[in-house]
Parts: structure tokens; sequence; C-alpha cells
């Protein structure tokens, strides 16, 4: 029997999660989610490599850990093989440091889910592209090699990538996002908003602005400005009397967003969010999101889209006129519908289609 | 001004900077590293490397940063560089030597988060593919010149020991065999384990130098053979030093168990690994075939490779040659302070007597900078040695910037004092500067000679003056650059209408007649303190109605407020004190070499109280000299309390005449001020 035979026997498919469990943000909180949606679409296996980015321990992401023992499904570290209908591998930048992909895979559809961006604005590369797909497409034999980007940001960056390199022809791009799921109902918004603005991130350099434009979003003008994950500024000794700066762990972020009505967020010009799951939970907990255009765009009308020195403006009308501010929160529950369990499931069940020869 | 920056924070790449940037200050670029990385052990040696370099961000506009060991970068490079707010068109250009594609894009990707814009990330690994030291955080670069070895000079071989254990006795007196050739100069270069074992053994005298103590540029260019053992080479510094003495046409002899430098491609002769088989190999194949196996090793395709004018390229960096700010020599003395202000006299006399061509400066420390101006000569005020500072040099690192601020390639530098200081020692070195130490004699018992001798061969000329008796004369050091001069002291005069005018003066002065003047004269220096000698004095003094007794210090001496209290002791700061000298009946004295020489060749009765401390001459052997001629009296330290008895054999019993009639029968050699003059004018730069 070949072992594609092998492969497509059973009554329902056979799809197989391989991942770098040790990725501490969005990629894992993705992955959870998704696998909580897709396990009614067939039998489901779990495969963790181990890579160089993370070092030889094998802690597993929390919020990854919870889900798994929820659905009872085993995590299998390093398997020397990987046989599935459809095998979906998260995030190939956990490749970056390594020369091989040592876990071998045999599968009808092989889905690469892009959660970095290939490029960084301006072009240059986000990590070693190259390396991690050759690592993938040397240790895969698969019908189809498919890259899924996450946003259409991401999107932008994949194709971007793949129309300069040779690669290209090994792989061929979703044309829908495989985006990040987020379930969750939007709280109301406050009845009186007040200039209270906040920002919460992982405490990387990448995350932040330039501190005149940290300035320009958080003035002395305000009622509060509060930072979540500041662990830089603090070690860094940038302090201003006006700022609450707090480490990445100080708080929860519903107590954190309890402090705020204003999401500001902006990262470095030299990086950009691919999907910006910190905007839908700000989103969700009511509040008004500002944001850079390109981060923006994943949320579409829900956020305002501005540049630093326009926060202040903007903010200060929405506080003078309670009414747009509400009209702006009502926003976010459509657009976060779009990311809904149900909305991932109607994407899959796109893919997993007896046109793709593995449903019977 | 170009900021160095590093990746990480740690000695090794502090180290990796203070390379970068005194190669980078060599080719005439304006560099400098935020106080910020000096490490807290920094140790002495890198301190004063680093006080070229050290500012603060805030006071300085940055033109250019350059980050170095950029394939490992922390969080405090990344906050160092968002805090800069630079402007868009300061360039930001980052060396590393990345192992993977990943590694370069994560470094790349990581400033640019922190700059907000593309850093030029430049891969080493594209300049030098086989590194001698591949975690050498700096580029190991140097600048291709042909540095001329003179073929009769004697050749100055650096060993460095590596790893080696110094236990072995046959390894250390191998090497005390090994520096005592005549045809070769040796100096181990050693960590500090290796100094300790070295100083604690019988062969504690083996010309030594950490690690730490010169940058590798001035080790490339005082070294014409270097020699590596240990496993690998030992660490970043050392790896500079072999690059920088190859590039200058110096010889490197790999004797590495690894064989580490020959490895990168560098052209290096494989040499014995066995430290007992090095003498035979340099005498018998070195050291008379140097400029062959230059010539061999200056057409190597790694010099290429190692070229800091393709780094510059890359970089966007256009060197251009500092020009000297002067065309003419200047001549500078740097008298130290001792118990006395004697070092800064005599160096005042000699000055004196320089030819008129030559104007000379002074860099001296607060006590002595008035005696100096007085002169009518330009002094730089030194800071003086505290006891406050944690850091026991730091008074001289200052020195050493402030001097290095003066002085200019060529330029002619007079030291006198006992101990070269490091800022002494690298000045020369690092400025290619006429030098001669003016180092008079009788040093204490006890002290290393070998280790006071150690940085006398960065003189060009050393002056000793001579003491007025032939036994004083101890001969420390030979060669043809020791040159004995006769005594140098400073002449006065008083006719006997002055010394009665000046005595008048003083009654005047001070509101009471007195039959004897007795002078207090005991020093104004540092090294050691005589209050209770002097109050022991005053006291015995104070029933003595028919006295006056003038305790003399220079303006500015700390004198204890109890010398204050007496009725018949009155405190003079004055610059005169000789002349208070030569009006006095006796003079108690301590027997410096001036004060002695004063009192011999003006023929002042005295009382010699001979002062010992650590920094301290061999007073007592001088003082003794002089009363076993009848010239003085002298009270040794055992023997104070023979001290109101002598006072009265003096002044009441005639004494003073038989140290008077002894003084003018003497005779004496003749001063050796103007041939000390002399030789300083002819000194040039002959290293």
């Amino acid at each position: 029997m070949t072992v594609f035979n092998a492969i497509t026997c059973a009554d329902m498919p056979k799809i197989a999660y391989v991942i770098e469990p040790r990725f501490s943000g969005g990629t894992s909180a993705a992955v959870a989610a998704e696998l909580r949606a897709i396990a009614d679409f067939g039998q489901l296996e779990v495969h963790a490599v181990t890579s160089r980015t993370f070092g030889e321990n094998r802690h597993i992401a929390p919020v990854l850990r919870r889900a798994l023992d929820d659905l009872h499904i085993p995590l299998i570290w390093d398997a020397p093989r990987v046989c599935a209908d459809f095998v979906i591998l998260h995030n190939p930048s956990f490749l970056k440091f390594n020369d091989v992909l040592s876990t071998k895979i045999f599968a009808q559809d092989l889905i690469v889910v892009t959660h970095e961006n290939f490029l960084r604005p301006g072009g240059e590369e986000g990590f070693d592209v190259t390396a991690c797909l050759n690592q993938i497409e040397a240790s895969s034999l698969a019908l189809r090699r498919t890259l899924a980007p996450i946003s259409p940001y991401n999107r932008r960056t994949v194709t971007d990538w793949l129309s300069s390199t040779r690669v290209a022809r090994q792989w061929r791009v979703f044309d829908q996002d495989w985006f990040n799921i987020c379930q969750t109902e939007v709280e109301p918004p406050c009845e009186s908003p007040r200039d209270r603005r906040g920002r919460h991130s992982r405490p990387g350099f990448e995350k932040f602005p330039s501190m005149s434009d940290l300035d320009r979003c958080f003035p002395k003008s305000s009622e509060s400005n509060v930072i979540l994950g500041a662990d830089a500024l603090l070690s860094a000794g940038v302090l201003r009397a006006h700022w609450t700066l707090l480490p990445f762990d100080a708080i929860n972020v519903d107590e954190f967003f309890g402090m705020i009505d204003f999401y500001v967020y902006f990262t470095a010009p030299t990086w950009q969010e691919s999907f910006g799951r910190v905007v839908a939970e700000a989103l969700a907990a009511g509040k008004v999101v500002l944001t850079n255009p390109a981060t923006g765009a994943t949320f579409g009308d829900a956020v305002l889209t501005c540049d630093p020195g326009d926060v202040d403006g903007i903010i200060s009308d929405l506080v003078a006129e309670p009414q747009r501010y509400h009209e702006q929160v009502s926003k976010s529950q459509a657009v976060l519908d779009r990311y809904s369990v149900k909305s991932f499931k109607a994407m899959l069940s796109k893919i997993m289609t007896v046109d793709s020869g593995v449903l019977r | 001004m170009i900021f160095i920056e590093a990746g990480t924070r740690s000695l090794r790449s502090f180290d990796a900077q203070l390379i970068f940037a005194e190669q980078l200050a060599a080719r005439g670029f304006n560099v400098c590293i935020d106080a910020e990385y000096l490490p807290n052990d920094a140790g002495r040696g890198r301190v004063y490397d680093a006080a070229k370099f050290l500012v603060d961000p805030g006071e300085h506009v940055v033109e250019i940063v350059f980050v170095i060991g950029a394939d490992e970068i922390d969080d405090h490079l990344l906050a160092s560089l968002r805090q800069k707010q630079l402007a868009v068109d300061v360039p930001v250009i980052a060396t590393g030597r990345f192992e993977a594609q990943q590694s370069y894009i994560a470094a790349k990707s990581r400033l640019a988060y922190a700059l907000g814009r593309e850093a030029t990330v430049l891969d080493l690994t594209d300049f030098q593919p086989r590194s001698m030291l591949p975690t050498a955080a700096c580029p190991l670069v140097a600048d291709i010149r042909t540095t001329s070895r003179s073929a009769g000079k004697k050749s100055n071989v650096a060993v460095v020991l590596g790893s080696m254990e110094l236990e072995d006795t046959e390894t250390l007196s191998c090497l005390s065999r090994m520096s005592n050739q005549s045809v070769y100069n040796l100096r181990l270069i050693v960590s500090g384990a290796q100094n300790e074992a070295i100083r604690t053994s019988p062969f504690h005298d083996l010309p030594t130098c950490l690690y730490t103590d010169l940058s590798s540029l001035i080790l490339a260019t005082s070294t014409d053979v270097l020699v590596m053992f240990g496993h690998g080479v030992a660490g970043v510094r050392m790896a500079a030093f072999a690059v920088e003495l190859m590039a200058a046409g110096g010889i490197a002899i790999d004797c590495t168990d690894d064989e580490a430098i020959v490895s990168s491609g560098a052209p290096a002769l494989i040499g014995p690994k066995s430290l007992l088989a090095l003498d035979g190999y340099l005498t018998g194949k070195i050291l008379g075939n140097i400029a062959r196996v230059a010539e061999q090793a200056a057409k190597s395709q790694w010099l290429n490779s190692v070229d800091i004018s393709r780094l510059e390229t890359a970089a966007g960096l256009k060197p251009t040659k500092p020009e000297p700010v002067r065309t003419e020599q200047r001549t500078l003395f740097y008298p130290t302070n001792g118990v006395g202000l004697g070092h800064a006299q005599r160096c005042a006399i000699i000055a004196k007597a320089l030819p008129d061509d030559i104007t000379p400066i002074f860099a001296a420390f607060p006590s002595c900078v008035p005696l100096v101006r007085r002169e009518g000569m330009d002094c730089i005020p030194l800071v003086q040695r505290t006891e406050i500072s944690d850091r026991f040099n730091g008074n001289d690192v200052l020195t050493y910037r402030r001097l290095g601020a003066t002085l200019q390639e060529n330029d002619r530098l007079v030291f006198d004092g006992g101990y070269v200081f490091d800022s002494v020692y690298r000045l020369i070195l690092e400025r290619n500067l006429s030098a001669v130490w003016v180092r008079r004699g009788l040093w204490p018992d006890g002290r290393s000679r070998p280790r006071m001798l150690e940085r006398e061969g960065v003189f060009d000329r050393v002056i000793v003056p001579s003491e007025a008796f032939e036994e004083l004369n101890d001969t420390y050091s030979f060669g043809d650059n020791i040159h004995t001069v006769g005594p140098i002291f400073r002449k006065a005069a008083l006719t006997e209408d002055e010394r009665d005018g000046l005595r008048a003066r003083l009654a005047e002065r001070f509101g009471r007649d007195f039959d004897h003047l007795v002078v207090s004269m005991l020093g104004g220096g540092v090294a050691s303190d005589r209050s209770a000698q002097l109050q022991a004095i005053c006291g015995m003094l104070e029933d003595r109605a028919d006295c006056l007794h003038l305790v003399v210090t220079w303006p500015g001496s700390t004198v204890q407020p109890a010398t204050f209290g007496w009725k018949n002791t009155r405190v003079v700061q004055t610059f005169e004190a000789t002349k208070l000298c030569l009006a006095a009946d006796v003079v108690i004295s301590a027997a410096g070499y001036n004060s002695v020489l004063e009192i011999l060749y003006n023929k002042i009765p005295a009382i010699l109280i001979p002062q010992s401390a650590p920094y301290l001459d061999n007073q007592e052997r001088r003082a003794r000299a002089l009363a076993d001629r009848d010239l003085c009296a002298l009270i040794t330290e055992k023997e104070f309390m023979k001290l109101e008895r002598t006072v009265s054999d003096c002044l009441d019993q005639g004494e003073l005449e038989i140290y008077r009639s002894a003084l003018n029968k003497i005779d004496l050699p003749e001063p050796g001020a103007a041939k000390a003059a002399e030789i300083i004018a002819e000194a040039q730069y002959q290293k």
C-alpha cells in the first residue's frame, strides 16, 4: 500500500498540525482556537517540532496546552514522519535557525500558515524565508503546497516575496485569508468617554514607535496614559511623569482595559503586525482603537487609522461627542464576526471539499 | 563624532570597542564611546585606553553610529539607539560575523526596529572568510603600512604565553635566560594570574606586560617579533595585536597548539610548540632574517582581507589624515611631586638653562604651579592624587588626558620622578615622543630596582643628577643613553649687608628682636607628614627668648594649625626659602636632594633630620655623608631626643663654626644643570 493510499483510506480526512508549541504570543493563541474549530473536520493529530529558535526545553504555551487537554489530543514531539490528508504547518519562521526539518511530511495538501510577514515595511526580509520554505519543501511529499496568509497585509508580503524568488513555482497562495480566530462578544462602550489612553503589547522594540511618536500618542494633556508591556522603557529609564509604565505581565488585560477608553497603537515603522490580535482584543473590550493605516487594514472601519500627530485631535473630538464614540465602538462587532469560529469553519469548508481530492 | 556601539555589554565587547575606536582614531576619524559602556571591572589599562574615547552622549553631536558585534545584539544597544533619536541622515553601520543568513536578517531587523529605519549591516565573513578569532566583536582590521625596522637595531620580541601554566620553574628559568639575551629584548604578555605567578617566583624580575597594559596599536608599533603560545588566540586584544603587527611589517610566529594564526591564512611562521625551543629558533632562524621574512609576509593576499580601508569604503567612511596642529617641536617638563617640590624645582633650573630657541612649558601639580610660573614659564596644572577616589590612579588618567591634549607626535617630554607613571609611559609610546627621564638616585633600600627601571627603555635619554659625594652615586643601569651630570640645585647668594638687612626686616615684620634665627624647612610635599617633628621643634625653641624660629614652607603648603600657636615660632610661606636659610644661624632641614645641595653649595650650617617614607630617597645615607664630614649635625628618626641638645650646641656652644669651617673647605662637583639642558636639547626621537 502506498503512502497516499494509507492517508486516504479513512472515512474522515486525517488532519495533522505541525507546530512549534513554544511560541508565546499570537501564533499559539491562533492555533489553539483553530484546533477547537477544526476538530469537527476530521481526525486530528498535533505534532510538535523542536526548533533552535526556542532551544531544547519542551515548555508548551499555556493557551495551547489548555486546548489540547480539552480536546484530549496528545502532543507528539519530533515524529520522524507525519502522514495526513491535510498537513497544516503554522508559522514556518520557527525553522529560521534550523538547517533541516527532521520530520518528514506526506500529505495531499500541505498548508503553511504564514503568521509572520515575509517582508518588513520597506521590503527587507522579515526572516530567512527561503531557508524555511526550502526545509519544508525538502522534507515534504505533497500534491499541493500552499501558503496561507493570515491578513491582507500579510498576503501582500507573501506575494511580493514570491514575485522575486524562484521558490514561487513550488507554492501556491490561498486566495482567502487564514485569519486568526477572535471569538468574543464586544463589551459595551463606556457611557462618557474620557481622555484615558493606553497601549498593550509585548515589550519588543518592534512594537513601539519612536520616542517622539510615543510622546505624541501619550501627551501630558491627556487624563491618563497607561503603557502595559513597557519593560524596555522601564529598563532604559525612559520615564515620564504623565505615563503609567507597567511590565508585560504586571496586570491582566481586563484590568488594563478597565483603565483606558482609547487604545492607541503604533509600532516601529520598520515592522508591521501581520494580523493584530491586540487590536482585536481592544475592539472586543469596547474601546476605540487608533492605529496606523496598515495595521488598521485588517479591521476595516472598526478602527480609526491616522498618524501619531493626529491622535490628540481625534480623541478630543470623540470625548466631546460621546455619541460618535459609541457609534465607532458599535462597528466592532461586525468586523469581529469576520474572525469568528463560524467564519473560520466556513473558510475551511471551502478548502476541504470534494474538489480537494480528499473528501468523498 | 562617530559613536562606537557594541551589540552586547561585557569586558570582551568593551575591549573590541576600544580597539576599533583606536584604529579609527588613528585613521583620522573623530570617534567616541558612550561612557555607559565602561564596565565596573575595567581594570587599570582599559581605563587609560577608554579615557580618550568615553563621552556623555548628550554633549556630542552624533554624525555616524558604528555598531560592532552585531551578530549578538542585546536590549541595551537597542535602547541606546532608540534614545539617541538619530536624524534620518545619520548613517548607522553595523558589522558582525553572521553564521547564517537568518542571523544577518535578525540583526538587520532588530536594528531597524530600534532605529525606525534600516541600518547598513556588513557581514565580516565577506571580508575575512577565515578569521583569526571568529568570536571577536570588532573587525580584525589594520592600517596596512610599511614600517621600517632598522636591521642593526636590537629586536623587540613579545611572547604571548596564552594559557601556559607557569608553576614549572623550568619554564620560568627558560624565560629568564631569554630575558638576558643580548640579541633581543624580551617582553612577556601575560594574564593577571601569570603575572602573579611570576611576581611570587624567584624570577620576579621578568619583563611582563599585562594584556590590558597597552593597546594593541602601541604593542604592535613597539614590537618586531610576536610569538603566540597557547590554544587559540588569547582574546581579541592579542588577535588585534597580531593583525596590527603583520600589517605593519612585523613578524608573527605561531606556536599555538592549533596553529590559530596560520590557519586564518595570515602570513605567520609556524614556530616550536615548546617554549624551551624558542630561544634557539629565534636566534638561529629568525633574528638574522627579519627583513627577508617580512618581505615575504608583505606579499600575502591575506593583508588585503584585513585592510581597514576596505571596511571604510564599504561603510562609506572617508579617512582624513590628521594634520599636526603645530610645526615646531614642543618641550614639556613634567615633574612629579614628592616630599617637597624638589622635582619641580630641579626641572625649572634645567629648563632655564635650555638654549634660547627652546621655549619649554610645564605640566605640574598645583603645589608646583606657582613655582614654575614665577620662573616665567607656562604651566598646565595637573590634578593631585587624592585619597577620596576609589581609583588610585584616577588623577594619572587625567594627567594622561591633559598631556595627551598638549603633546603631539615627536614632541619632547622631560619627566622628573622616581616611578614612571602609566600616563608618561603610554604617551611616549603613543605619540612617539622624544623622551628624557631625569632620575636622581639614592633610592631607598628594599625598592625593586628592576620594577623601577622596567619602563626606562621608553626614554631616549636618562639624566642622572649626581649627589655631592661619590659614595652616594649608586648606579642602577648602564648604557649609552644614561647620562650622569653634576648636582642640580638652585643657587642663591646674600651679601653680608643683604643678610643683615633681611634679618632686620624679619625682626620688624614679626615685632621682636632676636639673636638667633632658626629656620625649619622640613618640606612641603605630599609623601610624608612631618607635623609631629615640627611641633617638637617649636616646643623646644619656645623658651628661648633670644631666638626667632621660622617654619618655612612653599606657598599653598598645608601647615598644621597648632604651628601658629607658638610665641617664638612664625610660619612663612615663600618662594625665597633659600634666602631665608642664608640669613639664618642654623637651618633644621630634611635631607632631600635639593635641600642638602643648597645647604652644601650655599654653605649654610644645618641640622639635618632625614625623613623616611615609601616614596622617598635614602635621606639618611645622604645626611650621614655630610655629617661624617662635619658639614652638618644629624638627627635620625631614632635620635629625636637629641634635638634640644644639638640646637643648644649649635646656638650656644659654637658648634656652628665647625660646620661653617668644613663647608668652606669642602670641594664639590661642578653643577650639572647646563649639561642636563644640553642633553635634553640634543634628544631626538630614537625609538
